[in-house]
């Protein structure tokens, strides 16, 4: 027996490793209803702590070779890379000076705007408290695209908060360390983000392919989708505010699942350069940031805007009761395609008032009331269903013969 | 013949380095795979913990330890992702073993039996990983298999220059 395993060792031990990595692959995996399966999105307590050590290890060395970087790259562009600076220094003051009286001009219309929104209530999410974070590492696969910032927990930065740059959405922090975080891309295959075309108005979610493009998967094809239109995000997913850019339609691919025909992915060209940033900014806070004398604004025009709206309501109120007085156009005795209405043939047509129940010396047309028009039954239905206090009363007739 | 089989004093031969390099080499394998993307882009195709796994695995000829190696470095890779932890584990747990099977049965001072011998294991390592992606775990995972065969070029290219650097480093007697 002690031969076997000697001899065997070797083939034991690679057994025993695969075999333990393969358990520990089915603690991660769990089953999806429709019948697949996909990996956790929350780390267990303990895949979090081996992806903590691991970033604990990579992450300062990255840091160093990035500070590095940029240490050399400073100092090349700021002392050794200096031809021509003279002339672009005066030409930059010139456009210095041309810039702030544009500048003055743009910061008058920004805060008129600015007041204008608050006053109409825009309530809309669009002012963000943002953490600049440098991008330092990747996971180095081409399987899995995220990337590192430098800034982690200690910074304010948490799970599923929005990442950002100038140009456009770039993914979402998937995992916070103390001072580092893991950012999900847009253009990873595990990733979901909610989009809409700007000009079509298509809704989808965006999620990356095999070779890392950003795809808004499973829509149905539609002619309407041209290259070049604007993708924004959509506001859905509870992680991206609506209105973000994400990039334009590259191309439409018909869906690679036999199972949906007549579906295509919409290739993405993403707005933000994924494959080499640097500097990023990540989405810490949504709330609005007005100042106080525009706090002040918003409440006043709420205030306003409720007064408003319950004298609108008041109107309209009133309005329903002189419409059930008043006699309706609309004959409930009659089919709707022979409604006074709809009749045009007559182009003049002469709007009769109805019949009057107890006609007098003042009904139009003077008329002596027949006998028949005495008969309650013969009264449009119109006039039956008016109440005894909407309905004018007609003149009471002199009792003559008062009983005791 | 010869190149197959060696003698029995070069096929019974372990290589022995400074600690240092057992240490930091792996170290900064895994570093620079995890930054050079950065600067790359799109086109960072390469496997450095696997030429490093390829490499020791080779030269040591000791299975477990190759396997260990592997092992290690798959993980590690692993924790860097999005993805399962042990994905890349058991791709690279392979990896090493088999090359340092390999390793006791031809001659691994041939150059060119070393680069072919990467080629190959590194496209076992993506089919490895494919097959634990889709057979295993039953994921849908997109695959494109042109990017694997562009990886294994470049982790080649590299192990055509890495290797005798590191041959330099050995302690010899």
């Amino acid at each position: 027996m002690e031969s076997f395993f000697i001899r065997y060792r070797n083939l034991l031990v690679l057994l025993v490793i695969l075999l333990a990595q393969i358990i520990g692959l089915a603690v991660q995996v769990r089953h999806t209803g429709a019948g697949r399966n996909s990996l956790d999105p929350g780390d267990g307590a303990g895949v979090r702590l081996i992806r903590l050590w691991a970033d604990a290890v990579v992450t300062p060395p990255e840091q160093a070779i990035h500070s590095t970087k940029l240490g050399v790259e400073y100092v090349w562009q700021n002392y050794i890379d200096l031809r021509h600076t003279q002339s672009e220094n005066q030409e930059l003051k010139r456009t210095i000076d041309r810039l702030r009286l544009e500048q003055a001009e743009l910061l008058e219309d920004a805060l008129q705007g600015q007041r204008l929104q608050a006053l109409a209530a825009f309530q809309q999410k669009y002012i963000y408290k943002t953490v600049a974070a440098q991008a330092v590492g990747s996971s180095g696969s081409d399987q899995s695209r995220v990337f590192y910032l430098d800034k982690g927990s200690a910074d304010g930065l948490q799970r599923d908060m929005a990442v950002i740059t100038a140009d456009g959405i770039v993914g979402k922090v998937r995992d916070v360390f103390p001072h580092s975080a893991q950012v999900l891309a847009i253009n990873d295959q595990t990733s979901g983000a909610g989009v809409i075309l700007a000009t079509t108005r298509l809704r989808g979610i965006l999620r990356g392919n095999a070779i890392g493009q950003p795809q808004i998967v499973g829509i149905l094809a539609d002619q309407r989708i041209q290259p070049g239109e604007k993708v924004l995000t959509a506001g859905g997913d509870l992680i991206f505010p609506r209105g973000l850019p994400v990039g334009v339609v590259d191309k439409t691919v018909r869906d690679p699942n036999p199972d949906k025909d007549g579906f295509i992915d919409v290739i993405v060209k993403p707005a933000a350069h994924l494959d080499q940033l640097d500097e990023v900014l990540v989405i810490t806070s949504t709330e609005p940031r007005f100042s106080e004398e525009q706090q002040q604004d918003l409440a006043t025009s709420e205030a306003v805007k409720g007064a408003e709206a319950a004298a609108i309501a008041e109107q309209k109120k009133a309005s329903a009761i002189m419409a059930e007085r008043l006699p309706g156009l609309i004959d409930p005795n009659l089919p709707p395609e022979k409604q006074p209405l709809l009749e045009t043939t007559n182009p003049d047509p002469v709007i009769r008032p109805p019949q009057a129940l107890h006609p007098d010396r003042f009904t139009p047309g003077g008329a002596a009331p027949p006998k028949a028009a005495e008969t309650p039954t013969a009264e449009p239905q119109s006039s039956r269903e008016s109440s005894p206090e909407s309905s004018p009363a007609p003149p009471a007739a002199p009792k003559r013969n008062p009983q005791p | 013949m010869n190149t197959f089989s060696g003698n029995l004093r070069r096929d019974l031969e372990v290589r022995r380095y400074p600690i240092l390099v057992y240490a930091m080499t792996p170290l900064a394998a895994l570093v620079l795979q995890a930054w050079l993307p950065r600067i790359l882009g799109g086109f960072a195709w390469f496997d450095l913990p696997l030429v490093v796994t390829v490499y020791f695995a080779l030269v040591q000829r000791i299975p477990i330890q190759g396997t260990l190696m592997g092992a290690g470095m798959g993980l590690f890779e692993d924790a860097l992702t999005s993805h399962a932890i042990g994905v890349n584990g058991i791709a690279k747990t392979v990896v090493g073993f088999l090359a340092s099977s390999i390793g006791t049965r031809i001659d691994v001072e041939n150059h060119t039996i070393r680069l072919a011998l990467t080629f190959l294991l590194s496209l076992l390592s993506s089919a490895t990983y494919v097959f634990v992606y889709r057979g295993l775990l039953g994921i849908n995972q997109q695959w494109t298999w042109f990017v694997d065969i562009f990886k294994a070029v470049g982790s080649t290219l590299i192990a055509a220059a890495l290797f005798p650097a590191l041959d330099r480093l050995q302690i010899r007697e």
